[in-house]
């Protein structure tokens, strides 16, 4: 064990620091702690146009093989560069979805074409994508798909129909990656396919949610025939669920260290307002604001000892996976609960009409969706007590 | 960085664990209820033949020279048995503070613990009653700002019976003593003592909590109700998935504290109030929710599940209490220019 960086990592750290100093600067000030979960419809042109600042500075993708146009950092690197990058303020990452998650999935599950195709974008910061998993119909019971996919041969492509819903950023993406049935009489996990679809096309219909902050950026996408070229299929047809639980353990990975940084941000402001108008002073206010500071720490600390690969072979839960959804969702709405009891009763005066939110009361807003999507609450603890500690099935229907 | 065990920490926690889940049953432990002392000789030879009593002393004094990262694992297995010897104070405050200590007492001591001929126990003011005394061969005392070793000729003790069985605590009158240590030196080592002892009740709340787990899941997979083993009912299986995630982050702020001590950081206080913290919550959630999915069973004497929702009340009200390392965490987030930002993961 050794809880430190190395003095190599920390020349690193200046690199890094250094490059966002020098650039997040003139119209990029504005950005500055913007973008993040709950604030991704703020100014998605500006930070557009800085995601392709950032991978001209080579920093997108930094933990991507040299092959594909990343970094090769280590863990430690990237671990770094997500501290450096929150402590600089930078805003959220429109890229995240693809860096993340497609990107990752393509280097595990994708062709060469695929990664030829599709890599080079996701590394410029000039191709957005999206995720279309959630259905209507298919929400906590997630494999139950109805979105049908169908080669045709006169065309040679797939076409894709059906509805996806809560499609974050959907209005703002070049792609999608779509889980949709290619055997039309299966059912659940079996007989699904996983698509990479261009969003930009007549069969494709984007409207966005309002939700309950005022604000859009979930998204129903409707697919009319939308077409999918042949070879962008990912895997083989049938073999959609694979990929698509493999994608979710990236999203369980590096990925989860900006979130943390992200979250830093939000507590410290929460301990800022709290300083500022005396909350700080209240004994129980300070026990939930200690309380929040040492649970966040716990994520910070696991997710280090999750990437340096040990997690569970203590004799605890085999993944951290399992646990992570429900600890940091959980975490956030707490968090905004405490935004709001700093704030007291000024906490319900909106910052501007016709229904500007100030930042705290977005968050406090934003965080009823944490503990729903990805997996709810209730679906979470089924899967650590079923899958992590062994405990009896629930009789289930359609598995 | 590095946020895990070698290969041969682990090793070395397995086979304490098949040691002591084979020696260490709640029946021995019902049995050593009724005995006198309530301590077993015969096992403390055993826990010293395997190099435990003495992993934290020193070569030179005849021990194994490792630290209380080597230690923590260890006394998670100890907290898994529910063990009554006083094995991880012994290894992770007694014998820490005597080296610091050191001279004539540390070179008397130290051997005869790294052997299992004698036992070393600490009473520091925060505790009150001293565990163990009545079968230690030497106690350190805080007394007012000194730090005192006494031998049992020098004391009066005063038994008090605790609802957990297993523990035998006493008050401890020194009539004559002359202090081991004074002042700023006497006071530094009061501290480390009590971060030690702090982070001994986090390690062994871990190893109570997953016991507790482990005695739910094969009761709720073995009792049926309505046709159907209780456990596979959502109600009941959301009880236990809520205390295996707070067990499981739990660790990392133990195994953290364990490193800032083992590598005297300065952050240790604030580390091992975290994990006294949240390891004392996870074992005592553990404890409320075992119960509630053992129905009725879990209240009887037979079963037993009391043993370990009992050490895990105790250890949690000991050595600090939940109160006390909570505003320790406060004074540190509150201090001006805490540094506590994105950038500060290991701060």
């Amino acid at each position: 064990m050794k809880l430190s960086f190395s003095p190599e990592d920390e020349r690193f750290r200046e690199e890094v620091a250094d490059w966002l100093k020098d650039n997040l600067t003139g119209d990029f000030e504005q950005l500055k702690y913007r973008g993040g979960p709950g604030d991704e419809h703020m100014y998605p042109e500006e930070r557009k146009v800085w995601e392709r600042v950032l991978a001209a500075g080579g920093w997108t993708c930094v933990g991507w093989p040299m092959e594909y146009g990343g970094r090769a950092c280590s863990i430690e690197q990237q671990v770094i560069f997500f501290e450096e990058y929150a402590r600089a303020g930078a805003p959220g990452r429109v890229g995240h979805i693809g860096e993340g998650l497609t990107g990752p999935t393509i280097i595990a599950f994708g062709s060469e074409e695929q990664k030829k195709k599709y890599l080079p974008g996701i590394v410029a910061g000039t191709e957005l994508w999206c995720q279309g998993y959630s259905e209507p119909g298919a929400g906590s019971d997630l494999a139950n798909v109805k979105t049908k996919a169908r080669f045709d041969e006169a065309r040679g492509k797939w076409l894709i129909s059906g509805q996806k819903v809560w499609t974050s950023l959907a209005h703002e993406s070049d792609f999608c990656f779509v889980i949709a049935r290619t055997d039309p009489d299966s059912v659940a996990h079996k007989g699904l396919g996983f698509f990479l679809v261009k969003m930009h096309q007549p069969g494709i219909l984007v409207r966005p949610i309002e939700q309950i902050t005022g604000t859009s950026e979930f998204n129903e996408v409707f697919f009319d025939e939308a077409e999918c070229d042949a070879e962008d299929i990912v895997g083989a047809p049938g073999d959609g669920w694979k990929v698509a639980m493999g994608l979710l353990g990236f999203e369980r990975g590096v990925s989860t260290l900006g979130q943390q940084m992200a979250f830093q941000n939000e507590f410290d402001q929460v301990v800022l307002a709290a300083r500022e108008n005396g909350a700080a002073q209240d004994p129980v206010i300070r026990q939930r604001i200690a309380r929040a500071h040492t649970e966040l720490k716990i994520m910070r600390y696991n997710a280090m000892r999750m990437l340096s690969g040990q997690s569970g072979s203590d004799g605890g839960l085999q993944k951290e996976a399992l646990i992570y959804k429900l600890y940091w969702a959980s975490w956030h709405r707490s968090l905004g609960e405490l935004a709001m009891d700093v704030l007291g009763p000024e906490c319900e005066i909106l910052s501007d009409g016709p229904y500007e939110l100030s930042r705290l009361q977005s968050l406090y807003l934003f965080v009823r969706a944490d503990t729903i999507y990805g997996g709810t609450n209730q679906i979470q603890r089924n899967i650590i007590a079923e899958r992590g500690l062994g405990m009896p099935k629930e009789p289930r229907g359609t598995l | 960085m590095d946020f895990t065990f070698t290969e041969d920490q682990l090793l070395f926690q397995d086979s304490v664990r098949d040691f002591l889940v084979n020696e260490v049953t709640p029946q021995r432990i019902r049995a050593l209820w009724d005995t006198d002392s309530g301590r077993d000789d015969a096992l403390w030879q055993q826990l010293a033949a395997l190099g435990l009593t003495g992993l934290t002393v020193s070569e030179e004094f005849g021990g194994l020279g490792m630290n209380e990262l080597d230690f923590v694992l260890l006394a998670q297995e100890a907290g898994y048995v529910a063990l009554p010897e006083p094995l991880v104070q012994t290894a992770m405050v007694a014998v820490p503070l005597l080296s610091s200590i050191g001279g004539d007492l540390a070179a008397e001591w130290l051997p005869k613990v790294a052997a299992g001929e004698a036992r070393v126990v600490v009473g520091l003011a925060q505790n009150r009653l001293v565990e163990d005394a009545h079968v230690a061969g030497l106690i350190l005392l805080q007394r007012g700002g000194d730090l005192i070793a006494v031998t049992p000729d020098q004391v009066s003790l005063r038994h008090n019976d605790s609802v957990d069985p297993s523990r035998r605590l006493f008050m401890v009158d020194a009539s004559k003593a002359t202090a081991v240590a004074e002042g700023d030196r006497a006071a530094l080592l009061v501290g480390a003592a009590l971060n030690r002892g702090a982070l001994a009740c986090a390690a062994q709340a871990l190893g109570l909590a997953q016991r507790m787990i482990d005695m739910s899941v094969q009761y709720t997979s073995e009792r049926q109700q309505f046709g159907k083993p209780v456990g596979s009912f959502q109600a009941v299986k959301h009880h236990m998935a809520n205390v295996a995630v707070r067990l499981e982050y739990a660790k990392a702020p133990t195994h953290r504290a364990a490193y800032a001590i083992a590598n005297r950081q300065a952050i240790a206080s604030q580390a091992v109030s975290h994990a006294k913290l949240v390891a004392c919550e996870a074992a005592n959630l553990a404890a409320k929710n075992s119960h509630q999915v053992h129905g009725a069973m879990g209240y009887t004497w037979e079963v037993d599940l009391h043993l370990f929702m009992k050490k895990a009340w105790a250890l949690a009200n000991s050595w600090g209490d939940a109160g006390f390392h909570k505003s320790r965490i406060g004074e540190r987030i509150f201090a001006d220019g805490a540094d506590l930002g994105a950038g500060a993961t290991f701060s």
